[in-house]
């Protein structure tokens, strides 16, 4: 039995400590936004973050999330108000099937959280997610349009 | 809407137990719509499942009192935004926001037949239908391939969008007792030019859905679209960023059980016996081992996915090579080079003069080359998978394919239940590229789902399962001989390859009474027969390999390696000519101005005159697939020995008329990036007759580091549409090659590139 902070609410489960944490919000929990791409920490569509951190959920036994923040695509839009980043995606038409676009979400949200204004190189260094649809470059610009539209944010909250 | 059965999550409807009755389907609006047969068929053909039938103003519009306006979207939704071009299409004409549609995906019934895939020819709404196109329709032929869609659905899709307003407007006309030609459409409403009163759809839908409309209005001219042509953002997006998109692996009706599943290792191999059944069962949340038929597989469901895959991997099993265990990549390329060196060609598809005499002819310049591109798996990003839910009457289907109505009978032969009574709840899906027109994890869900009726089954291949159970891109080998004139001209030109056929083996799978013999099959030269260059004598043949290894379509098809063989040899002539790549091939285009003035925009746009500079290289492509042309430029810049970095890609696309600009910029970056990955890293190897790659990186893909940067450029044309899926990834690979030579002076033959010793940065 494990005690998991999912999005902010508990949720206890009932399942192997070794159980990788995407096999429990997918099958366990029906949160389904959290995708299965390779299991083995390769593609990122399984992203999500873990206090703060990218985590690939594939390869994290739930064990080790006890008692930390977890946070799932469900779970970034605040009182039905889409993130900058997913008003970006949205306003650069990033997806495309859109399998890979939770993963990439949660690695792009980490990334401004940690770097509020990326280069190019930073979003080549941190987003390594693997989209088979090729939307990178769409991707791209969308990380530095929500990175001015948290600024422009941040900056009318004062 | 009290006839909806809002049993799925999302609200699309489900199975309605009613028949169309009478002369007309939903109404009578339909019966003008191209003459479409299947009125004559209706009872059988056309439930209107999922379409609320009895209230709809035909079989892709149905709009209920309160305004709420439905279309059917027949089409798989797999990234080319087919959920947005078709409501796109219809909206145009029925006048309505094409932002404030319902959209719902219908059965796979007679009037979505998609007719272009069998014909290649667009149907002709004002006429009745041809054979084919009746045949395409009793079958009926529902599926998603071939870049199609818009081909197949731009006249008749915005005839039912005219045809459903042309019976608003004389409803309207009927309420306030004036002339049909007092009324007109805009925006949702019918107005009455006179008294300016407005009436909404809604009020008037009813109504409509009585009145038969015996002829199509003529349709808008290009110029007065509203909606075609220009950028639409996609109805699907906004799902696509909050998680709630549902794919079909996230199909999760009551009760569900997840299945694993072990396929046999060996290509053409059997699974023979398993030991430990009671053990694996014996394991925590495992339910059940299911063996499945002619040894092809053993399945494990469990009560979660990694369970059953736990499960699965702990099966100890016999397997029988059936004596392939000596397949190797090597040996499959021997078997290649003996097929051209014995000149074992089963079929010409063409022959123009007398080649051997003009290659044997003094004066001109011999040029010889052979090509060779390996396996590749489409990996889509979803794994494949599929849920069923066998009832004793009836079975429900959960699953993102491109081939509905195929799967519908595969399920009905497989559980014996009528295909009348098979649902489809189409999904979307993680991502296609030919692979999900497949249909080995449908019916292996279905025979899992079968064993454990009652329950409903998701059978999902982890990814080295999809990776090692693949339905490939063949291996192709491809000889050229050329001869040049002094003058530069290409005299003769002839290309024997050696390949499995796709469209047999794939059809075997899918259709068999429908698959052709290798030898019939047009895919294996598309792309390589019937060039646009002026080339003198030709000659093109294709021998055929019989080996146990399961071919299929993958994103661009034959062209996916006609494409870069065609495209790296005639760089090779230009050079051999001491000719410029872009003028050599603008030089052989003469008769073909719309080959020229894509090229010649893509000159353009990569500013291809002036020097690329320092370090830095380019190369061209260009290639005619799924009807369009499509030109492009890589520019690149050497870091290092063999290390270069691709900086920018310049594309240029003739598909016609455009729907969805937006969506065509996309497709050419996806296209781009799909043909790169298999360019630089794609490789399906065999050792020992198994599949050496099981998952990534070992199965390489582009990703954002290497990505260049692609600057798109669409003609404006007033042709019929051609496709756009798939026209993108062909040139990719030639144009990259053809700048590593430029750069370096080394001509790749071989795909991919890090076989070569190239690395991307
Ligand atoms: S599924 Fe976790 S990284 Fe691919
Ligand atoms: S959008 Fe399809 S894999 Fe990224």
């Amino acid at each position: 039995m494990a005690e998991l902070k999912i999005n902010g609410k508990s949720i206890n489960v009932d399942v192997e400590g070794g159980m990788p944490l995407l096999w429990v919000l997918r099958d366990e929990l029906d949160m389904t936004g959290t995708k299965y791409g390779c299991g083995v920490s390769s593609c990122g569509a399984c992203t999500v973050m873990i206090d703060g951190v990218a985590t690939k959920s594939c390869t994290f036994p739930v064990a080790s999330a006890a008692g930390k923040e977890i946070t799932t695509i469900e779970g970034i839009a605040k009182q039905g108000q889409l993130t900058a980043v997913q008003r970006a995606w949205i306003e650069h038409q990033v997806p495309q099937c859109g399998y890979c676009q939770s993963g990439m979400i949660m690695a792009a949200e980490a990334l401004l959280d940690q770097n509020p204004e990326p280069t190019d190189m930073d979003i080549d260094e941190s987003m390594t997610n693997i989209c088979r649809c090729g939307t990178y470059q769409r991707v791209r610009q969308a990380i530095h349009s929500a990175a001015k539209l948290r600024a422009n944010e941040a900056e009318l909250l004062g | 809407m009290a006839d909806q059965d809002k049993k799925s999550k999302k609200g699309k409807w489900g199975r309605r137990a009613f028949m169309i009755t009478g002369g007309v389907v939903g109404g009578g609006l339909v019966v003008g719509v191209g003459g479409m047969l299947w009125v004559n068929h209706k009872i059988k053909q056309y439930t209107g499942e999922g379409m609320g039938a009895g209230d709809s103003l035909n079989a892709w519009i149905r709009i209920a009192e309160d305004n709420t306006i439905t279309l059917a979207v027949p089409r798989s939704e797999m990234g080319q935004g087919v959920y947005t071009s078709i409501p796109m299409l219809i909206a145009e004409e029925l006048e309505v926001d094409v932002q404030k549609v319902k959209i719902v995906h219908p059965q796979p019934e007679s009037p979505y037949a998609n007719t272009f895939l069998l014909t290649g020819q667009p149907r002709n709404v004002y006429k009745g239908m041809t054979l084919m196109e009746k045949i395409a329709s009793v079958l009926p032929v529902v599926g998603t391939g071939g870049s199609t869609t818009i081909s197949d659905g731009y006249d008749t899709l915005r005839a039912a969008g005219a045809t459903a307003r042309e019976a608003l407007i004389m409803a309207g006309a009927q309420r306030w007792g004036v002339d049909k030609s007092e009324c007109y459409a805009e925006d949702g409403h019918i107005i009455n030019k006179t008294s300016k009163e407005k009436l909404t759809y809604g009020s008037l839908a009813a109504d409509a859905a009585q009145i038969k409309v015996d002829k199509i209005p003529t349709l808008k001219a290009q110029k007065d679209f509203k909606i075609l042509g220009k950028p639409v953002r996609r109805l699907d997006i906004p799902e696509k960023v909050d998680g709630t998109a549902e794919f079909g692996i996230d199909a999760r009706p009551e009760g569900l059980l997840y299945a694993a599943i072990r396929h046999p290792e060996y290509l053409g191999g059997t699974i023979g016996s398993v030991q430990n059944i009671e053990e694996v069962e014996a394991m925590t949340g495992v339910k059940k081992v299911v063996v499945l038929k002619d040894g092809q597989g053993v399945a494990v469901v469990a009560d979660n996915s990694w369970r059953a895959k736990n499960g699965a991997l702990s099966l100890e099993v016999t397997e029988e090579s059936n004596g392939h265990e000596g397949l190797s990549t090597a040996g499959v390329a021997a078997k290649m080079k003996s097929v051209i060196a014995n000149n074992e060609m089963i079929a010409t598809p063409e022959s123009e003069g007398d080649v051997a005499s003009v290659i044997a002819s003094e004066g001109n310049q011999l040029i010889e080359a052979e090509y060779l591109v390996p396996y590749l798996a489409q990996a889509t990003m979803e794994p494949l998978n599929c849920t069923v839910h066998v009832h004793e009457d009836r079975a429900d289907v959960w699953v993102g394919h491109q081939a509905p109505s195929v799967i519908r009978d595969k399920v009905a032969a497989i559980t014996g239940i009528d295909g009348a009574n098979v649902t489809i709840n189409m999904k979307y899906l993680g991502g296609g590229f030919g692979r999900r027109a497949e249909v080995d994890f449908v019916i292996k869900a279905a025979e899992v789902a079968t064993v454990m009726k009652g329950t409903p089954i998701q059978l999902s291949y982890t990814r080295e399962e999809d990776m090692r159970y693949g339905m490939y891109r063949p291996a192709v080998m491809s000889k050229f001989r050329a001869a040049i004139t002094p003058g530069g001209d290409i005299a003769a030109w002839e290309n024997k390859m050696a390949l499995q056929s796709v469209g047999h083996s794939s059809m075997m799978r899918i259709m068999p009474s429908q698959a052709p013999d290798p030898k019939d099959d047009p895919m294996s030269s598309e792309g390589a027969a019937h060039l646009p260059y002026a080339m003198g004598s030709r000659k093109v043949a294709f021998g055929d390999l019989d080996l146990p290894i399961q071919v299929g379509n993958w994103r661009s098809v034959g062209s996916s390696q006609n494409g870069f063989f065609t495209e790296s040899f005639i760089d090779e002539c230009a050079a051999a000519a001491g000719k410029d790549p872009y003028v050599f091939r603008k030089n052989k285009l003469a008769d073909h101005p719309r080959f020229v003035a894509v090229l010649d925009k893509v000159a353009e746009i990569s500013n291809w005159s002036e020097p690329a500079g320092d370090n830095k290289f380019r190369g061209i492509a260009l290639h005619k697939s799924f009807g369009s042309i499509v030109a492009e430029v890589a520019e690149i810049t050497k870091v290092g020995e063999k290390e270069f970095s691709i900086d920018n890609y310049y594309c240029v696309i003739d598909c016609g008329r455009t729907v969805n600009p937006d969506t065509i910029e996309a497709q050419m970056q996806s296209g781009i990036v799909y043909g790169l990955s298999a360019a630089m890293y794609g490789q399906i190897t065999i050792e020992n007759g198994k599949i050496v790659e099981g998952n990534f990186p070992e199965y390489e893909m582009v990703r954002m580091n290497v990505t260049p940067h692609i600057t798109t450029h669409i003609m404006e044309m007033d042709e019929y549409p051609t496709g756009v899926g798939e026209p993108g990834t062909p040139p990719a690979a030639p144009a990259l090659t053809n700048a590593l030579f430029a750069a370096t002076g080394e001509r790749i033959r071989e795909l991919p590139l890090v076989k070569h010793g190239y690395s991307f940065v």
